[in-house]
């Protein structure tokens, strides 16, 4: 080929969620983490002879009302599968999942890719038992059984994901719904939210699909964006550079971890031949049936979607897209920004001050807003006071420094306790700085004068500058317009 | 006193004519002085058993209500759990495993004042016609200690009809408490599925597998019925349906009732168990019914699905015998795959390697379809043709076993064994109820068993018939030699 060959990435999501349940799925054993190693389980859990598992009804009541929140066919018929195993993570040896007649079918999610808005198509969902954990020790390994029997949802998506953005976007997409429908803590770090990549790629318009990689160990979505990137980069650095041999033997199926240390992916075990778990219909339970009138309830009794929010941030609030996009992706953010609304009106400042000063504030802390102990009042007092100009934006920053350092500690307070953060209304101060900016900056009044209004904020960013950001804006405009208009 | 039914035994103590503790006494002493020859119990409960009969003396002194079992001793299969005891399921793998609960069965004994006295032998995990498959010991028949006493709940039958105790519960996934039954000259019973609940039965095959009564009488295994059969929330597929009356419905007549008999599927019976098959339908027109000649003709596929379904069931039910978490593991083992390799071939025997290997095979991709989904549509078809039949009949007539019992080792090809279910299986692919109880005696003095079937949840319709026949015959009331 005389040209670059063009390559396309083929990605489909294998999403694993804990529903938030009190119970596990199939037992009444409690379905929390981070308890001591094996307190959470029963004969159930434990794969217990003569044990039987019974269906928590709250689990199939959460993944319908998922199967509803991305407007998929609820089955009104689905069932359960054994899908045999031998691991001791296991408890049965064989685990209980859905394997030809999921609860949900179908459905779709929107999600903002580099400012515009994508619709992903979802592939099935289907309800199953999560596995217990293995622990290693130097001369052993022990299992812990609390997790196991934890109701997922496990979200299959079609492969119609192009770039490892998309992959985020989508990802992120659905992590927001589940909470906004509270069905589950989607914590990628507890695992409560697992995600798998099945990766491949191919030069663009080529009608089939090359042999897939599934990548596992993705704890973050910045780790599953750079994890499939890699692994991108790796299938066609391998496609051309062995491009005499059999595309099939260039890249075989195999499963693959993120390795975040080398920033590489790593072969786990290859796939020679198909795994056979030898799935049937589980004898110990019977069928879910489900009435419409059971999946209509559930419809229409979902709280506000992600996307619902979004579209009335923009409408009502008058937000940008982007913005009211970010900040409706987590709702427990969207929440905050909603209570300190209530107590100032300015949406678009206080969604900025949200997710880009106290975002970047508290990157390294590895805290949200939330778990900062800031509450939505004090910002949106301090948001208030900018309206106000009882302090200048410059101000502002410092005193949420401060707030950062002292969360709870109220802005006013903190703004009549500090000399340095009152602003300068002093005519004859401010006048002082005015004229000296002005002597030094000839050739921009030159250019405002003649019609560059940009040349007017960069003097009046040149006094602001001068005062320490302590100037009041309103003064230092009106100065300036009349100081230049006599000139 | 020995020879008398539950409900008698339960009477005279609730008249204060004998105390609970001197039951028991009576029925220790019997499996002592003749369980070495039988071999029917794994476990006998001599100090449990005393303990509670002491504590259900006191309570009748103190004048509060007893329950309906009051009294009365019960032996258990060693795959039910009874909470604390030994849960052996006759497999070397759970010599040590201790039920960790109460069988919803167990539960609901003791809740009526039942005496669990023991458990019983059995194939090991039920898997078996003889009981010759236990890994830990023979049992022999009763009324001929050189035969065995069927299987799978070979031990609950041979306690029951050595009169060690009045009443004992099996499990029957193929036949498992009708064949023993039949063999042993008692009533066995298979409710239908989902009638008593199998929380705390070591599965099997979980689909065709139904916890179910032995007694000396039709009324005893009702009485025992209407104890247990009744839904549980433990186990999802539970009827959900109220308890029955049973004995209240055994009133002998059964004028005008249809009993379907598949002429052209008992072809190749013997002359003498179809003498006496015929003798015992006599006996049944003579109570008025109407014999009516029915075609089950799927029945000659029952065996080749039955052993495609419960094993495929089984293995994947077997395969939390890890050696992990409970039952033995090998101490050869070195790695995670020796654990697995090592405990199962020293855990299991011949039988259940040979049927956790089928159920594997016809599971496996490339031969799921042609085994496991075509027996799955052929289990639907038996289930149909069930239904079109009892349009026409109100009960369906077969013998129990083609035979009577055999002789201890007599029978080594494993295909020859599955043979002995062959009237049985249907009951348990459509989950319908089905009794055994005596219907006469070979030349040789071996006890026979009929098999009365009927449709989904017309539990009191089989045993109400079962009862009539019962009025009318003796075969019942014959003991064996040593509980003369």
């Amino acid at each position: 080929m005389n040209h670059p060959t063009q390559w396309e990435a083929v990605i489909g999501l294998e999403i694993h969620a804990e529903l938030n349940t009190k119970s596990k799925l199939f037992s009444s054993a409690p379905n929390r983490f981070g308890d001591e190693p094996n307190t959470n389980i029963n004969d159930v859990c434990t794969g217990q002879p003569g044990a039987l598992p019974v269906l928590n009804k709250e689990a199939v009541r959460k993944a319908v009302q998922f199967g509803c929140a991305i407007n998929a066919q609820i089955a009104k018929f689905s069932k359960f599968d054994r899908k045999s195993y031998f691991y001791p993570d296991s408890p049965r040896n064989f685990q209980i999942t859905q394997f030809d007649e999921p609860i949900v079918l179908g459905g779709s999610v929107v999600a903002e890719v580099d400012g515009q808005e994508k619709v992903f198509a979802v592939n099935r969902v289907h309800l199953e038992d999560d596995a217990g954990m293995l622990k290693h020790f130097p001369t052993f390994a022990g299992v812990d059984y609390n997790r196991a029997g934890v109701p997922l949802i496990e979200i299959v998506s079609e492969p119609c994901i192009h770039s490892a953005r998309e992959a985020a976007a989508y990802g992120m997409a659905i992590k927001a719904i589940l909470q906004y429908i509270d069905a589950s803590d989607c914590n990628m770090e507890e695992g409560s939210l697992r995600i798998d990549a099945n990766v491949s790629v191919r030069v663009k318009g080529e009608k089939g699909l090359r042999n897939k990689i599934e990548i596992k160990n993705m704890n973050s979505f910045s780790n599953m964006e750079l994890a499939i990137d890699a692994e991108i980069k790796r299938q066609i650095h391998e496609y051309t550079n062995h491009a005499s041999r059999p595309q099939h033997e260039i890249i075989s199926q195999a499963t693959y971890r993120w390795d975040p240390e080398k920033k590489e992916t790593v072969l786990m075990r290859r796939k020679e031949q198909a795994d056979d778990y030898r799935y049937f219909p589980e004898p110990d339970l019977v069928p879910i049936i489900l009435t419409d009138a059971y999946i209509e309830g559930i419809r229409s009794s979902l709280p506000e979607l992600p996307l619902q929010r979004e579209r009335r941030y923009v409408s009502e609030l008058a937000l940008p897209a982007h913005s009211a996009f970010a900040i409706t992706l987590d709702k427990k953010i969207a929440d905050y920004f909603e209570e300190a609304l209530k107590l100032c009106s300015n949406a678009r400042a206080l969604c900025n001050w949200i997710l880009v000063e106290f975002a970047g504030r508290l990157k390294d802390t590895g805290k949200t807003l939330i778990d900062s102990g800031i509450p939505a009042s004090h910002l949106a007092k301090l948001v208030a006071m900018i309206d106000k100009g009882t302090i200048t934006g410059r101000i502002a920053k410092d005193v949420a420094d401060d707030m950062m350092a002292a969360p709870g500690k109220d802005p006013e307070q903190i703004v009549a306790a500090n000399p340095d953060y009152q602003p300068v209304h002093d005519q004859g101060e401010i006048e002082v700085l005015v004229d000296k900016v002005l002597a030094e900056n000839m050739q921009s009044v030159v250019d405002f004068k003649a019609g560059r209004d940009k040349a007017f904020a960069f003097l009046v960013g040149q006094v602001m500058k001068l005062s320490r950001g302590k100037a009041s804006p309103q003064i230092v405009n009106d100065l300036l317009n009349q100081k230049i208009s006599s000139l | 006193m020995h020879s008398l039914s539950a409900i008698e035994i339960r009477d005279k103590f609730l008249r204060g004519e004998i105390s609970a503790v001197t039951i028991v006494e009576t029925f220790l002493k019997r499996i002592e002085k003749y369980d070495h020859e039988v071999g029917a119990f794994l476990a006998v409960f001599n100090e449990r058993a005393i303990q509670q009969a002491k504590k259900l003396d006191e309570k009748r002194k103190a004048g509060h209500k007893l329950g309906k079992l009051a009294g009365v001793p019960i032996a258990i299969k060693d795959n039910i759990h009874v909470k604390g005891e030994l849960s052996t399921c006759a497999s070397k793998f759970l010599t040590n495993y201790r039920a960790p609960f109460d069988a919803t069965v167990t539960r609901l004994l003791e809740a009526e004042d039942a005496i669990i006295i023991g458990k019983t032998n059995l194939d090991e995990f039920a898997m078996g016609s003889s009981t010759e498959n236990s890994a830990l010991q023979k049992t022999r028949n009763p009324w001929n200690l050189k035969c065995t006493p069927g299987g799978s709940s070979g031990g609950s039958a041979a306690a029951v009809a050595a009169r060690f105790c009045p009443l004992a519960f099996g499990s029957d996934t193929g036949g498992s408490v009708r064949l023993p039954a039949s063999f042993c000259g008692i009533v066995g019973y298979k409710p239908t599925y989902g009638r008593v609940s199998r929380y705390g039965l070591v599965a099997f095959g979980s689909s065709l597998d139904q916890i179910g009564p032995f007694a000396t009488t039709t009324a005893d295994a009702a009485l025992l019925m209407e104890v247990v059969g009744r839904h549980c929330e433990h186990d999802s597929t539970s009827l959900d349906a109220p308890q029955e009356d049973y004995l209240s419905s055994f009133n002998g007549d059964i004028k005008g009732m249809r009993i379907g008999v598949p002429w052209q599927f008992l072809e190749q019976l013997a002359e003498e168990p179809k003498q006496v098959f015929s003798a015992a339908l006599e006996k049944l027109k003579s109570l008025g019914a109407e014999i009516v000649d029915v075609d089950l003709s799927i029945l000659k596929y029952s065996i080749a699905v039955y052993y495609i379904l419960a094993t495929a069931e089984a293995s994947t039910n077997l395969a939390r015998f890890d050696g992990i978490r409970y039952g033995q593991r090998s101490a050869r083992a070195k790695t995670l795959d020796e654990v697995y390799d090592f405990s199962k071939e020293e855990g299991y025997g011949p039988e259940v390697k040979r049927r956790i290997l089928l159920g594997t095979y016809v599971l496996s991709a490339g031969y799921k379809d042609s085994y496991y989904k075509k027996a799955q549509q052929v289990r639907t078809l038996t289930i149909q043709q069930f239904k079109g039949i009892f349009q026409k009949c109100d009960l369906v007539a077969l013998p129990t076993s083609p035979f009577t019992a055999f002789e201890i080792g007599a029978i080594k090809d494993p295909l020859q064994l599955y043979l002995e279910d062959i009237y049985t299986i249907a009951a348990n692919l459509a989950g319908l109820p089905a009794v055994s109880i005596p219907e006469g005696f070979s030349r040789d003095g071996k006890p026979l068993g009929m098999q009365l079937i009927g449709p989904q949840k017309q539990d009191v319709r089989v045993l109400k018939a079962a009862n009539a026949f019962e009025k009318v015959t003796d075969y019942h009331k014959a003991l064996p030699e040593l509980a003369k």
